[in-house]
């Protein structure tokens, strides 16, 4: 309960710090908010033109897409909020041997990577993610009881901590081969895929997104359940289970993920003179 | 002409050989360029596979795979961003080497970028272009390209290339301005990948849009060529649309030099 104190004090202390930054540079703050935002805006746009052609893709009506689209966003903007400065860790901290300060300090390593960091640009995905639910839940196709609220926010932070030990599992390698920025991008970008119904995909894809590198589960299952869909254990199924499955999923890469990143810094040699 | 031959094949030839250094992460950032194209192709697949119409926005299915594939050739040679160098000059204060320098910075650029140009070409590209043939030819039943085809695609190419970088030029000149422009260029990223067509083809936006993009360089960078190699211009339109490009090609030239001119006169460089 102490250390528990002590962390949150501790975190309270660096984001003030990091608030002072952001606070300097209000414009950049701005722009980078801005450019998430407008990314994902133009993903709607996109869904906009294809369906005056067309009216299901698939059985998905155009709002249902659109709920998928936006429920993505919120793991990913969690996640991106938090723990941004992971991907430091593959791409710059360990070759330079920056990482050195976190080696010397008495306090938990992973906690110290990720509380020096905010990464106000995420808001933009948080707010198009919002934006999109809100209004899906006002055209009323999505199930509003409360064992589906609840499991909402369940979901969104079992999704945020599979995205997190994703980074975190492929950061780890710059332990081993000092940078691991591409890998770690190839595998972030492969969340991408799971925006849209992952049946239109190729079976050796869809295997990959659900089971290996598993961001079916943070958008597209479980939005699916929440919009009252089934069939993922079978014709007539409810889709339940399925956020089990995430919490199951969640758990299980963190500890994988958790582990190799020990594993990495008690291997972590410093570079430099 | 030798003398700036001489002075600017450097540049591009330099930009090759670091690229060819620096193989590695090279190919997992290929493997990440071709995601989103997969993504469209399926997507597209399924948006086809969920209606009876054989067109939709004047492309068979047929034609729509080699819209995307086509497209992603295309970006690859054309979209070279030269404002992520302009800003990284900017921030780094190397740019005031750059002017004390007997040469043109724009053009130093513009080289380079065609150095980038020509190893994107080459890999994967070309690879990409060769199988997106043979699986158009063996599993669709499509005829090869015209030679006629090629060659006006490669024309038109050249001068979208010249198009993109000489309105990303001006783009990055805005790094003068602000030391930030991460979250600009990643807007300017989303822009163009709309309006040029690349994230869906400009002909399904609804008409009137359509009317609008007619005056703004952005068709002219990647969805001219690609129309031009689906051969979806007949010969007046044809002409119109190289016209148009070669237009943009003097305008955004014109735009880049005098903006260049206003920003030397008030750079301020920190450091020594």
């Amino acid at each position: 309960m102490k250390t528990i104190k002590r962390y949150l004090r501790l975190y309270r202390v660096l984001i003030v710090q990091f608030f002072k930054v952001i606070m300097q540079s209000k414009v950049d703050f701005l722009m980078g908010l801005f450019g998430f935002f407008f990314t994902q805006v133009t993903g709607i746009l996109f869904l906009y033109l294809v369906f005056e052609q067309i009216p299901f893709l698939q059985g998905w009506s155009l709002e249902q897409l659109i709920f998928i689209y936006g429920f993505a966003q919120i793991p990913r903007g969690i996640d991106h909020l938090f723990t941004d400065n992971i991907w430091l860790v593959a791409w710059r901290l360990v070759i330079n041997g920056d990482f050195d300060r976190y080696m010397l300090r008495p306090m938990n390593v992973f906690f110290q990577v990720i509380a020096e960091k905010l990464q106000p640009d995420a808001l933009g995905e948080l707010l198009v993610g919002t934006i999109l639910v809100i209004h899906s839940c006002r055209k009323g196709i999505v199930v509003t009881d409360a064992l589906h609220i609840g499991l909402f926010f369940v979901s969104i932070l079992a999704g945020a901590l599979i995205y997190t030990s994703i980074k975190l599992f492929f950061a780890s390698f710059a332990f081993w081969i000092k940078k691991s920025g591409p890998f770690l991008q190839v595998a972030y970008e492969m969340a991408d895929f799971a925006k849209y119904p992952t049946e239109m995909y190729a079976k050796g894809i869809r295997f990959l997104i659900t089971w290996v590198i598993p961001f079916a589960f943070v958008a597209y299952l479980p939005a699916s359940y929440f919009l009252g869909r089934g069939g993922f254990f079978g014709a007539g199924s409810s889709n339940v289970g399925v956020i089990g499955i995430e919490c199951l999923i969640a758990g299980l890469f963190w500890c994988i993920a958790y582990s190799v990143f020990q594993k990495g810094i008690s291997i972590y040699e410093s570079a430099g003179n | 002409m030798r003398r700036k031959l001489r002075i600017y094949v450097p540049f591009a030839l330099n930009e090759l050989k670091t690229q060819l250094s620096y193989r590695g992460a090279f190919y997992l950032f290929i493997l990440i360029s071709t995601f989103s194209s997969f993504i469209s192709y399926f997507l597209w697949m399924a948006i086809y596979g969920s209606t009876d119409k054989v067109m939709l926005g004047g492309l068979t299915r047929n034609e729509m795979v080699v819209y995307i594939f086509m497209v992603y050739v295309t970006r690859s040679i054309v979209c070279i961003s030269i404002s992520d160098w302009v800003s990284e000059d900017v921030v780094k204060g190397t740019v005031a080497m750059n002017l004390i320098k007997p040469m043109d910075y724009r053009l130093s650029l513009i080289s380079r970028a065609l150095g980038r140009s020509g190893y994107q070409f080459l890999v994967p590209s070309v690879f990409i272009w060769i199988g997106l043939e043979l699986y158009k030819v063996n599993v669709l039943g499509m005829q090869v390209t015209g030679i006629w085809n090629i060659l006006l695609y490669f024309i038109s190419s050249i001068m979208s290339f010249l198009i993109f970088v000489l309105f990303d030029f001006c783009v990055g000149m805005i790094a003068f301005f602000t030391n930030y422009i991460f979250g600009l260029l990643m807007v300017k990223e989303a822009l163009l990948r709309f309006l040029t067509g690349e994230l869906i083809p400009l002909s399904f936006f609804p008409e009137c849009v359509q009317r609008i993009f007619d005056f703004l360089p952005f068709s002219s960078m990647v969805y001219t060529p690609v129309m031009i190699y689906l051969g979806k211009y007949n010969t007046a339109e044809l002409g119109f649309v190289l016209a148009r490009q070669a237009v943009w090609v003097v305008l955004l030239y014109l735009l880049g030099s005098l903006i260049w001119k206003k920003v030397t006169t008030r750079l301020v460089v920190l450091g020594g």
